[in-house]
């Protein structure tokens, strides 16, 4: 059995704003992130391999919140956050606020197999990119028209949506990032989360995605959770761990743990977004507290679903 | 004749308190309704390779005095009743200042020789939080944290935007050099020198030597709320940009009424990946352990079983204390409105 989860962020999706054209390209690059990383389940890759997959072709799609197209600054500049974990060893590797990363995930995974840390940031975390023989890229390769245009309404004042280019009036703020979690046939589970944060953030800011137990969180025999959602709110609740602690120490169902944490707990501190989790017995469970989600899974079973409302 | 008596009125001054201590300890402890909203201070300044044969008494009396006067600055605050976030930031700020902790002035220095500082405060009634990671000019890294808390709508700023915060809240930077002190500076060229030693090239630190060092602080308020605060400059020698656990919520720090306050100090990538300090805020909240009990199984088993080392302290809202490490020793500090004022260091003293 194997079953794989992937979101490209929670937040406002207005139905008015998303154009039956623009629909299908997003539906368009969820298929091709889902599919990639099943096809590596299929082929009996590790969960691992399956999320880093999974999460690199969301960077590499401008229409997403992460790599290429992430949110910029407040400066313009795009600033990027990663992590992954394997639930085996429950071993773990993050990057925050880097610049010049292509594939922030990549980067994450070299920290946790290559380097005795866990968490690098900013320049520290590119020095290691480079002696690892990562190519850095211009800051302009990540930013697209569309940000730019999302960028210049957000210090406007009009809020936009992460999610969605602005459309003619302006919408509601929502926020986007990517993320997979998976389980292979070894029964080993593993998570992975990338982003570029909120637009006009702060330069430094650094949300929940790259935070371990926050927006990423992989124990095997328990469950694997990406977070996507208004980050602040997410690391204070320590969501992800949450999630899995709520069904390791209460018995809870994973569907039981993710709906008590985002409609109770995070609703509490005043909290939005949403969560992927699947548990070792290869439940899937995508659920959020905002207008939509873009999100799919895909099971052995042969289901495959994806969904953004 | 002529060596007066002196030592006599201080001495019973000294005295009397502690026994009429003693006595109300005894007597609250009877009658537990009497004292129905305990406060409570505990503090760390940092878990490693503490043993009394490396110890000279000029040396322990030098870290007792530190961690006294960060507990006496910490656990004030909580008798002029006021807040547990108040208590942890005035505990840790004390040992921010003092040159012996790896924290703010005398924190370790990284590969390229500078002190690179983390710091995160959590305030149990919210939860609120605030930190930060990678900065290199701001005095004291806990005040920063307190202001991305109270003055930002984030929690964590790291590197260059943090410090650009701090300007903006018209915090005065310091020079790098403020922080660096001559026994950092050796202990980064022994560093430096083992290394190349080891790898026959100075240059790609893979970073770390001689972990803990951080310094922490959780309190119980008279209102009852808890707090939590930590901050350190992690490992000498690390790689530059590396962060480890101190500002990071949930595993170096972690604050909420509803369970208990932990601050951590240790091997910052284990207590990451364990997400050592809610694990144990979750084990008292959802399985209903005594914290001490939750404490012991994080950092005794699930920690040891990883490979980690390092140690903690917490506090629930009952005022039970934890103070627990896997390492050879733990700078540590407990006072509360119960008579209780312990310091210690070493494993011989295990609560």
């Amino acid at each position: 059995m194997h079953a794989i989860a992937i979101h490209g962020g929670a937040g406002t999706v207005p139905r008015a704003t998303l154009s039956a054209e623009h629909e299908g390209r997003f539906r368009t690059g969820l298929a091709a992130a889902l599919d990639a990383g099943f096809a590596v389940l299929q082929h009996r890759g590790s969960s691992l391999d399956a999320v880093a997959a999974a999460v690199r072709v969301l960077e590499d799609d401008p229409l997403f919140n992460a790599g290429h197209g992430a949110a910029l600054t407040r400066d313009g500049a795009a600033e990027l956050d990663a992590a992954i974990m394997d639930g085996r060893e429950m071993r773990a590797g993050a990057v925050a606020s880097v610049r010049h990363v292509k594939n922030p995930i990549d980067l994450a995974r070299r920290v946790m197999e290559k380097s005795r840390h866990v968490l690098l940031v900013g320049s520290g975390a590119e020095e290691f990119a480079l002696e690892e023989n990562f190519a850095l890229m211009p800051n302009r390769y990540f930013r697209t028209a569309e940000r730019v245009e999302q960028l210049e309404f957000e210090q406007r004042g009009q809020r936009v949506s992460e999610l969605v280019p602005p459309g003619s009036q302006g919408t509601v703020g929502g926020i986007g990032t990517v993320g997979a979690v998976a389980l292979d046939v070894e029964g080993n589970l593993a998570a992975a989360t990338s982003t570029g944060g909120m637009t006009n953030k702060r330069p430094g800011r650094v949300g929940d995605s790259p935070i371990i137990g926050a927006g990423t969180y992989a124990k095997n025999g328990v469950c694997a959770v990406s977070a996507t959602g208004h980050g602040e709110y997410f690391i204070r609740a320590v969501a992800a761990h949450h999630v899995c602690a709520a069904v390791e120490y209460r018995g809870l169902t994973l569907a039981q743990a993710v709906h008590e944490l985002l409609h109770d707990k995070l609703h509490r501190l005043g909290g939005d977004g949403g969560l992927i989790a699947v548990d070792a017995s290869g439940q899937l469970v995508l659920e959020f507290t905002t207008e939509g989600m873009f999100r799919g899974a895909r099971h052995s079973d042969g289901r495959r679903e994806i969904a953004i409302y | 004749m002529s060596r007066p008596r002196r030592p006599t009125a201080p001495l019973f001054l000294t005295v009397v308190p502690f026994v009429l201590a003693a006595i109300a300890g005894v007597a609250r402890a009877a009658d537990p309704g009497a004292d129905a909203r305990p406060i409570v201070l505990v503090i760390h300044g940092g878990a490693g390779v503490i043993e009394r044969s490396r110890m000279t008494s000029a040396k322990e009396a030098s870290y007792r005095a530190g961690l006294s006067a960060a507990l006496d600055a910490g656990f004030g605050v909580l008798e002029r009743g006021g807040s547990s976030l108040d208590a942890v930031a005035a505990a840790v700020r004390t040992m921010e200042d003092d040159p012996q902790f790896n924290a703010g002035l005398g924190a370790v220095l990284n590969h390229e020789g500078d002190a690179e500082l983390d710091a995160a405060i959590m305030d149990g009634n919210g939860p609120r939080a605030g930190a930060v990671a990678a900065v290199l000019h701001v005095k004291n890294p806990i005040e920063l944290a307190r202001l991305v808390m109270e003055k930002s709508p984030h929690v964590l700023l790291v590197a260059g935007g943090a410090e650009e915060f701090a300007l903006a809240q018209g915090m005065p930077l310091v020079p790098r050099s403020y922080f660096r002190t001559e026994a950092r500076e050796h202990e980064l060229e022994d560093a430096l020198r083992a290394e190349k030693a080891r790898r026959g090239s100075a240059t790609g630190a893979s970073g770390g030597h001689g972990g803990g060092g951080t310094v922490g602080a959780v309190a119980l308020d008279v209102k009852g709320n808890l707090a939590a605060a930590t901050s350190t400059g992690g490992l000498t020698n690390k790689r530059q940009g590396r962060v480890g656990d101190s500002p990071i919520i949930g595993a170096g720090t972690y604050a909420s009424n509803e369970s208990c306050a932990v601050s951590g100090t240790g091997q910052g990538e284990y207590f990451i990946r364990q997400v050592v300090a809610y694990d144990i805020c979750a084990l008292v909240h959802y399985r209903s352990l005594p914290i001490a009990q939750a404490m012991r199984e994080v950092i005794h088993e699930k920690l040891r079983r990883t490979g980690g080392e390092g140690g903690a302290i917490g506090v629930d809202p009952a005022g039970n204390v934890a103070m627990d490490f896997n390492s050879v020793g733990m700078f540590r500090g407990v006072r509360d409105s119960r008579g209780r004022r312990e310091i210690a260091m070493y494993d011989d003293a295990h609560y």
